[in-house]
């Protein structure tokens, strides 16, 4: 459908004063019929909305999903190594019974709980400062400040860990004159730099939670007799309470299955993101790997089913 | 006897704006005392720093002979009634009212009991375990207010507690404020822009205008005696004269303002003679507007309705009256 507006030199043999070409007319006339016809049939019009994303969420997302979880069931062939539709549930058993796969979860939770922690220890005076204490200017400035991180590339982030941590870098730099030293390329690294990655994500819904917390409620408080800590445990927290699970959910199910920072930084830290990466490359058993992936899903499902009941999920 | 409240060259600033002028206010203790005022006349701020929100600038805030100025809210024996209300979303009614004597550290069994006496006071009893967002405006009203007066606080200081009411329930709420007031026997404190609120309610009313107090008095004395054109024309309506008209009407040859309601018509007698420009029918009355003759001025008289039978009628004659009692003069303006 061609639409040529009515007041704009049309093309060159449509001089001023020519009719309004047919297909304009037509166009509109179309456009007018379907919808008179559209208006009445909600459905019809719900319907014509919402399938191309439904589509789109279904195949790409959930079946694609679904088919990574159905190859946990399934073998790899020895000698060829092709993946072999056979049914077997040898993969998951193995996962959830041998030593090391619990040893790499525990630690990968350990990882993931611990920078959730410190995320929420870190954003939550940060994100108040944003919210309540700095003024409109100072508060825009460090909005873009916390969100800026977020257009660097991931890896260019890890990497610039690395050298922050390497044996010759700033932290070595640092800390030597005091006796201290690099924590180098491990466990303390990993989570030093998970923390470093994930905190926008944990800083930005505590700052919208402490925004939502009229200043009308905190004078109130200190009206009928509370001091700052008592407000801060009686009104603020309960109220902000929502945007820290919030937070926490970003930080937590990141880092469970983040491998890339692990093998930048975590030195021989094996995670489940990094045993999942090692069958799918190296090893080359789709299988197992999959069947790997069930516990960060399991587990991410558990703390979502958890939170739920503190009504996180609406604020998010 | 001390006042409840005492301010003595109370200044408060906000950048370049002068919100509160060098105020000097004593009220009483026992009193229903409104501040009346358009917005940003420095009302609401001045309960604000009585409240301890705002710091002044200069000048001291005492309650009850002890100078308070430099005290935190929280050490202050007054409470406040918000204009939002500002409820606390995550607690229950019952948990609101008690919230402040738990702070204070009052037991349980304690804390109930004078909660449900607060909250049987404004006529909210049963509805103890609702959440605020469940209550409609002139309950959360109520609830504000029994979680205000269940510490039993020296001053009550309430900003625009009806503002966001609707007529009939406002009118309502202003009676059971008033026998709120009488039981309790505290000083209130009340913020309105609203007029008829702060007449009805008040023993004192302070007319704000810019910062200042213009005119302090009874409801009485200000709407009968409005001392310059702001409060004639803020406090309920008034005819403004110029000197001449005023003196066409038999009063001194002064400013004046002149109550619509004071004002007589009558078809003959003495008065000014005038035509019947407008009639506008309010219900209760007619609001009736006179051209006066010869003067380049018109008059407002109110007159009730009685029935059908007498009617005035647009280009109507009428002879205009006003008694000079019932004529306030107005001091000359600043330039």
């Amino acid at each position: 459908m061609r639409i040529v507006p009515a007041s704009a030199p049309g093309p060159a043999p449509l001089g001023p004063g020519a009719p309004i070409p047919a297909s304009s007319r037509e166009g509109s006339m179309t456009t007018q019929r379907l919808s008179a016809y559209l208006a009445p049939r909600r459905r019809l019009r719900l319907a014509g909305l919402l399938t191309a994303p439904v589509l789109w969420l279904g195949l790409v997302y959930i079946v694609a999903l679904a088919a990574l979880l159905v190859t946990a069931f399934w073998t790899v062939n020895e000698l060829t190594g092709q993946v072999q539709i056979e049914w077997t549930t040898e993969n998951v058993v193995e996962v959830f019974t041998e030593a090391l796969y619990r040893t790499v979860t525990l630690r990968t939770l350990g990882i993931a709980l611990l920078v959730t922690l410190i995320d929420i220890a870190v954003a939550v005076p940060v994100a108040f400062f944003m919210a309540k204490v700095a003024g409109t200017r100072l508060r825009h400035l460090l909005v873009v400040a916390v969100l800026a991180p977020l257009w660097a590339s991931y890896l260019v982030k890890v990497y610039a860990w690395r050298a922050l941590l390497s044996s010759d870098g700033l932290i070595e730099w640092a800390a030597s004159p005091f006796g201290g030293s690099t924590p180098g390329y491990g466990i303390v690294g990993v989570v030093l730099t998970l923390s470093y990655l994930w905190l926008p994500y944990v800083i930005m819904p505590i700052y919208a939670g402490f925004d939502r917390v009229p200043d009308r409620l905190l004078e109130a408080s200190a009206d009928l007799g509370a001091k700052g800590w008592r407000t801060l445990v009686s009104v603020v927290l309960p109220m902000i309470w929502p945007a820290i699970i919030a937070g926490s959910i970003f930080a937590f199910s990141l880092s469970l299955g983040d491998y890339i920072t692990t093998k930048i930084v975590g030195g021989a830290t094996q995670m489940i993101g990094t045993l999942v990466y090692t069958n799918v490359g190296a090893a080359n058993n789709l299988p197992l790997a999959a069947a790997i992936s069930l516990i960060p899903i399991g587990i991410i499902l558990i703390y979502l089913a958890a939170v739920r009941r503190t009504g996180a999920l609406r604020s998010l | 006897m001390e006042s409840a409240i005492r301010l003595r060259g109370l200044h408060k600033r906000f950048g370049d704006t002068i919100a509160v002028a060098d105020l000097d206010l004593d009220i009483e203790p026992g009193e229903f005392f409104s501040m009346l005022g358009p917005s940003g006349s420095g009302k609401t701020t001045v309960l604000r720093i009585i409240a301890g929100f705002e710091q002044p600038t200069r000048g001291t805030v005492s309650l009850f002979g002890a100078d308070v100025t430099r005290l935190a809210p929280f050490d202050r024996p007054v409470n406040t009634v918000f204009q939002d209300y500002a409820l606390f979303p995550h607690l229950s009614v019952i948990a609101n009212v008690e919230y402040g004597l738990r702070v204070a550290g009052v037991g349980r069994r304690e804390r109930r009991a004078k909660a449900e006496e607060a909250l049987g006071a404004v006529r909210l009893a049963g509805l103890e375990d609702r959440r605020p967002h469940e209550l409609s405006g002139g309950q959360r009203q109520r609830v504000a207010l029994a979680r205000a007066i269940v510490l039993r606080p020296q001053a009550l200081l309430l900003d625009e507690p009806l503002g966001a009411l609707d007529l009939k329930l406002r009118e309502q709420m202003q009676v059971e404020l008033k026998e709120l007031q009488r039981s309790l026997g505290i000083t209130f404190v009340f913020v309105t822009h609203d007029q008829d609120e702060a007449l009805t309610l008040s023993d004192r009313v302070a007319v704000f205008d810019a910062g200042e107090v213009v005119q302090l008095g009874t409801p009485r004395e200000v709407y009968d005696h409005p001392r310059n054109r702001f409060i004639a024309s803020f406090v309920g309506s008034s005819t403004l004269l110029e000197p001449d008209v005023a003196a066409a009407l038999g009063l001194a040859r002064a400013p004046m303002a002149v109550r619509p309601e004071r004002v007589t018509l009558a078809d003959s007698g003495p008065g000014a003679p005038g035509t019947i420009a407008e009639v506008i029918y309010t219900g209760p009355e007619h609001r009736i507007v006179v051209d006066l003759d010869g003067l380049d001025a018109r008059i407002t008289a109110l007159e009730p309705n009685i029935g059908a039978h007498h009617r005035r009628e647009r280009g109507d004659r009428v002879m205009v009256g006003v008694e000079p009692a019932a004529a306030a003069p107005l001091e000359p303006e600043a330039a």
